[in-house]
């Protein structure tokens, strides 16, 4: 306990986790606070206008799976105005031959045309990787005790999901324990054979990984990305009516009424510390507030490096924070259109799907990750677009489109030069170019472009070298492991101070995950021991 | 059908075979190994190539080889006499060299030269290494347990392996999670920051895979190839004198001293099924032996889809076993040379006479930097051998003279990548083009290479495969990636070394633990038979 303290809990950051967070404390009784470095509340997940008259999702479009007990706990689609709106299943794969496929989705008639053998696959394919995320769903609603666990609720935890695992049924355990570290090349290799399905499903296994599709472990990404989705499908069915931003407004709406406060413009710089307890922090303005839990949404490593002194850390511990590999290798670039882009499959009467891939073959992908590999802006990027205006036209004026394009990869670590403004610019050309390969009259629509290059990313929204997931998912990153081994369960080496953010178990692309699972973890742990 | 009735048949003379033929005969059991080739060895052979050279033609180190073995067969009363290899040197592309030494100290004093930090840092890595191969010993000698059997072996198999995992305490336990899933290159990135240094030791971690430095897997490779440290410090990695063949010829040795038959130029065409159980194989001239067990240390696709009939086994096996990969990588070279190579970065102004010679006694690892040995990758992952490949290069005549004729010597070069999946397939033109490049790139580093060339072998992944049948010639019987070790090598449910068809086993290196000369899957398999008879 920290004496005096007017809060019971401080969290720093307002995007998804840091919110949820706040709101399943406050909810739980706690008197707490939030900071927020900018103006505005969500993080990466923010909807802004970037040209007069054009909105969209600055940043992220996708923030994944948002679990229905965090939309029910928190009141967020009823009471608190939140509306999740269907953007289809399908997201459209152009092909350079200037055909296109429709990646299922649920309707395989498309993909039948490219490969009958593979359309009949599908919905065995599509059913067992939905039983197989539907097992990391369960692993991901909670804590993961690591291997020297010993409390009760922990080793009930594990025995919990021991028996999941075991109730899966011999094969699909042992299909899970294979599928894992496989890469989702071979995954999709053992059984398809079209290569624009294969580069388009293959492209959700090293979203935001600083690996190619042929790497061991992309097939566990391409898993964690379809936990909570409709089986097999290759994107977020729902999404915020109004932009991502609006799930982060109606948590805080939430998080407000029950009692927290969220401060926005002012930065933390500093996590105070007193006999290895935090008790605190301190605002960029010197200005000091007490608390007697200090709930971290940061990355590990900004969090332990920068906001704690890491003298007053065990060494070893340091090691490891600085060992957590982030490596930040995507980009977003938003683009005003006064057209809507002329790519094949695309509807005009916003029915049907909004979502672009490019990603014509595993080998495309395999390539534009050789250009990152040893520090380049990839030659022919992957990437995922979105025109939110199908089925939102208020995002911008009448007839005008917008397009929201997650680019791959483009590493934050370049080996020639830097992140300035010429290398911005040649980030929007290519990525213009690229799209004007499959969407010939695009480039002549762009009325106003913006581009967010990985540092742009980390200074704009404090993503730890751009990475979205504050860490990447790989296999020795995530469960247990994640961020590091002493805090994989949200309680960190200085008592009082909590993880909240992606950076934390079930990590990035969990909307809120690690937000409600540190809440839970804090509210049970009850009052602070002195 | 002869009359001579065996209680057990082994498929395939390689060292797996023969040390499972060794220690069934050891327990009194009545055994015929049956070997297609003219000689015994599988891909551990020693052959005369040239007049007066010999090669170890494929497999050419031996570290992995499991004591208990050499113990409980007694190997050096059959010949065995294994000589340290003990330095590696990797000339580097600014015309230096760095040289890790079997001596502490002098070792020490190398890489301070090239990074302080990495001096410091050797140590401690050595010590986590050596834990991690302790924690992970164990389960080398531990017969996989079927995680999905609720039978009270092998519930009693998990609880074990539990046990054992607990027992290392979190710290241990994550750093194995951390190498079971991390790429070489990030493991040693947390570790080092020479570049020569890490290209050499991630080299360690992808030899007869299909993966690069930088892809997640590798670095439980790495530990892999560091068992061999455990018994005794610099005995690490060594020739056998005579050349790997003799490893083979110790084991058959032995084999034969318990009473075992050993029968060359023998090739089975298939295992005889009947009414589910095994009862003895026909060879490929229409012989039919019969035998109450049948042994197979071929790798798992000649063990389940050649030797068997697609209905002797359940579909869903063949399914798996069709999966299992094998994606060969990796070829070699092997060289008479009628003088020693001159490698510039050991014969520069001022460098030490010595330290060349002594270099030359141990291995030579072009691999510069990481991207030299990721970009070898980049070739291969579509379907090109690499234009700058990663080598292992050893001189065995150096310390072994009878390898060569007086003055000559050999020279063998593991080289990686040379995909199986040639784009085009492997032909004869692709195959001297393939040497070609090799001797291009080491005389990068030795000039006077290519003149002292007498002779030259190139193999290629087509090659190991055609003449050793270890499919696509992967040198391990099968990927070492995380999905194919343990209870998945070669498939759930089957990695107890027993198969649908009773009475008949698998014992070769596409079994748990798998790889390398080590013998180990030849020992359990056997250990599994006894036990189960």
């Amino acid at each position: 306990m920290t004496p005096g303290a007017a809060y019971d809990a401080i969290v720093i950051g307002a995007g998804l986790n840091g919110l949820v967070t706040a709101a399943y404390l406050a909810r739980g009784g706690l008197k707490v606070l939030v900071l927020e470095r900018r103006t505005i509340v969500g993080g990466s997940a923010v909807t802004e206008e970037f040209a007069p008259g054009f909105r969209c999702d600055t940043a992220r479009h996708d923030v994944g799976w948002l679990s229905a007990k965090i939309v029910g706990d928190l009141e967020l689609s009823g009471r608190h105005g939140l509306k999740l709106v269907s953007a289809g299943d399908d997201v459209i794969a152009p092909t350079r031959d200037g055909d296109c496929l429709l990646v299922p989705g649920s309707d395989t008639d498309s993909l039948r045309r490219f490969s009958s053998a593979d359309a009949d696959k599908w919905p065995a394919f599509a059913a067992r990787i939905a039983k197989l995320a539907s097992f990391l769903e369960h692993v991901y609603s909670g804590p993961v005790p690591g291997v020297d666990a010993s409390s009760f609720a922990d080793l009930r935890r594990v025995l919990g999901l021991g028996l999941r695992l075991r109730g899966l049924g011999k094969h699909d355990m042992v299909e899970l324990l294979r599928t894992l570290p496989m890469s989702v090349a071979e995954l999709l290799d053992d059984e398809f054979e079209c290569a624009a399905l294969k580069g388009a499903l293959g492209a959700q296994g090293i979203t935001h990984i600083c690996q190619g599709p042929r790497a061991g472990g992309t097939a566990f990404v391409y898993l964690h990305h379809q936990v909570g989705r409709r089986a097999g499908a290759p994107r977020t069915t729902l999404v915020p009516l109004g932009g991502i931003g609006d799930l982060a407004r109606s948590l805080a709406d939430s998080a407000r009424e029950a009692g927290a406060e969220i401060r926005t413009g002012v930065a933390v710089t500093r996590i105070s510390m007193k006999d290895s307890h935090a008790t605190g922090v301190v605002l960029g303005s010197g200005e000091e507030i007490a608390a007697h839990r200090v709930v971290s949404s940061a990355d590990p490593r900004q969090t332990f490096l920068s906001l704690c002194e890491p003298a007053q850390l065990e060494p070893e511990f340091v090691r490891a924070v600085r060992n957590v590999r982030y490596r930040g290798i995507w980009a977003k670039v938003n683009l005003a259109l006064d057209a809507l882009p002329k790519i094949p499959g695309l509807p005009v009467d916003g029915h049907g799907s909004s979502s672009v891939v490019i990603s014509p073959s595993l080998d495309y992908l395999e390539r534009a990750y050789d250009h990152a590999k040893y520090g380049r802006l990839s030659e022919h990027p992957y990437l995922e677009a979105r025109i939110p205006t199908l089925a939102d036209p208020s995002l911008a004026p009448p007839g005008k489109h917008v397009m929201s394009v997650h680019v791959q990869y483009a590493p934050f670590h370049l080996r020639d030069g830097a992140w300035d403004d010429a290398a911005r610019t040649a980030l929007g050309d290519r990525v213009v170019a690229t799209l004007g390969e499959y969407a010939p009259n695009l480039p002549g629509s762009v009325i106003h472009r913006q581009v967010l290059t990985p540092l742009d990313l980390e200074t704009l929204f404090g993503l730890p070298e751009g990475n979205a997931y504050h860490g990447e998912m790989t296999l020795d990153q995530v469960l247990f492991m994640r961020p590091v081994p002493e805090c994989s369960e949200y309680h960190t080496p200085v008592r009082g101070l909590y993880l909240c953010g992606s950076g934390s178990h079930p990590g990035g692309g969990i909307a809120g995950g690690p937000g409600a699972n540190a809440a839970r973890v804090i509210l049970a742990r009850g009052a602070e021991p002195a | 059908m002869t009359t001579s009735r065996y209680d057990a048949i082994v498929v395939g003379g390689g060292h797996n075979g023969l040390v499972n033929a060794a220690y069934l005969a050891r327990a009194g059991r009545k055994v015929l190994v049956l070997e297609a080739r003219d000689r015994v060895g599988g891909a551990a052979v020693s052959e005369e190539v040239f007049p007066g050279f010999t090669f170890s033609v494929f497999s050419y180190v031996v570290s992995l080889l499991r004591p208990e073995i050499i113990r409980d067969l007694d190997l050096p009363s059959h010949g065995l006499h294994v000589l340290p290899l003990e330095s590696t040197v990797t000339p580097m592309l600014n015309g230096d060299y760095l040289a890790q030494w079997g001596d502490h100290d002098q070792n020490r004093q190398e890489l301070y030269r090239h990074s302080p930090h990495d001096a410091d840092a050797y140590d401690e890595y050595g010590q986590l290494m050596y834990h991690m191969a302790h924690a992970v010993k164990p389960i080398l000698a531990m017969v996989p347990p079927d995680p999905t059997s609720l039978s009270p072996r092998d519930l009693l198999g998990m609880l074990r392996f539990g046990k054992h995992m607990r027992g290392l305490g979190s710290t241990k336990f994550n750093a194995l999670h951390k190498l079971m899933t991390m790429s070489s290159a990030d493991f040693l990135d947390e570790w080092f920051e020479s570049d020569p240094l890490k290209a050499t030791k991630s080299a360690s971690g992808i030899i007869g895979t299909f993966l690069g430095p930088r892809s997640p897997g590798t670095a439980y490779v790495l530990l892999h190839h560091y068992m061999g440290e455990l018994d005794g410090v610099f005995r690490a990695w060594g020739f056998a004198k005579g050349g790997t063949g003799c490893i083979s010829e110790a084991i058959a040795g032995a084999a034969r001293k318990f009473g075992a038959e050993v029968r060359t130029d023998a090739p089975v065409a298939r295992v005889l099924v009947r009414g589910g159980r095994a009862a003895g194989v026909v060879l490929a001239n229409g012989d039919e032996i019969a035998a109450n067990v049948v042994v197979s240390g071929l790798d798992p696709r000649r063990t389940f889809l050649q030797l068997l009939e697609p209905n002797d086994l359940p579909p869903d096996l063949v399914t798996t076993i069709r999966r299992f990969k094998f994606n060969g990588s990796s070829g070699k070279v092997n060289l008479a040379l009628s003088e020693l190579p001159r490698f510039t970065c050991l014969s520069r102004n001022g460098a030490d006479p010595t330290i060349a010679l002594r270099a030359l006694r141990g291995a030579i690892s072009i691999s510069p930097g990481m991207d030299w040995v990721e970009r070898a990758y980049d070739d291969a992952k579509y379907g090109e051998f690499s234009r700058r490949p990663y080598m292992d290069i050893v001189i065995p005549s150096m310390i072994d003279p009878s390898m060569a004729p007086p003055g000559k010597h050999v020279m063998s070069i593991f080289v990686q990548y040379a995909p199986y999946a040639l784009n085009g397939g492997w032909t004869g033109a692709k195959r001297e083009a393939f040497g070609d490049t090799v001797i291009d790139t080491i005389s990068q580093f030795a000039p006077n290479i290519k003149t002292a060339i007498l002779h030259r072998q190139v193999i290629t992944p087509a090659d190991i495969e055609r003449i050793t049948g270890l499919s696509e010639g992967n040198i391990f019987q099968g990927e070492l990636s995380l999905r194919q070790l343990f209870f998945f090598r070669p498939a759930p449910a089957w990695a107890r070394y027993r198969t649908p068809v009773s009475g008949y086993y698998q014992c070769g290196a596409g079994t748990h633990p798998g790889g390398g000369i080590m013998g180990a899957s030849g020992r359990l398999a056997a250990l599994e038979i006894l036990g189960g008879a």
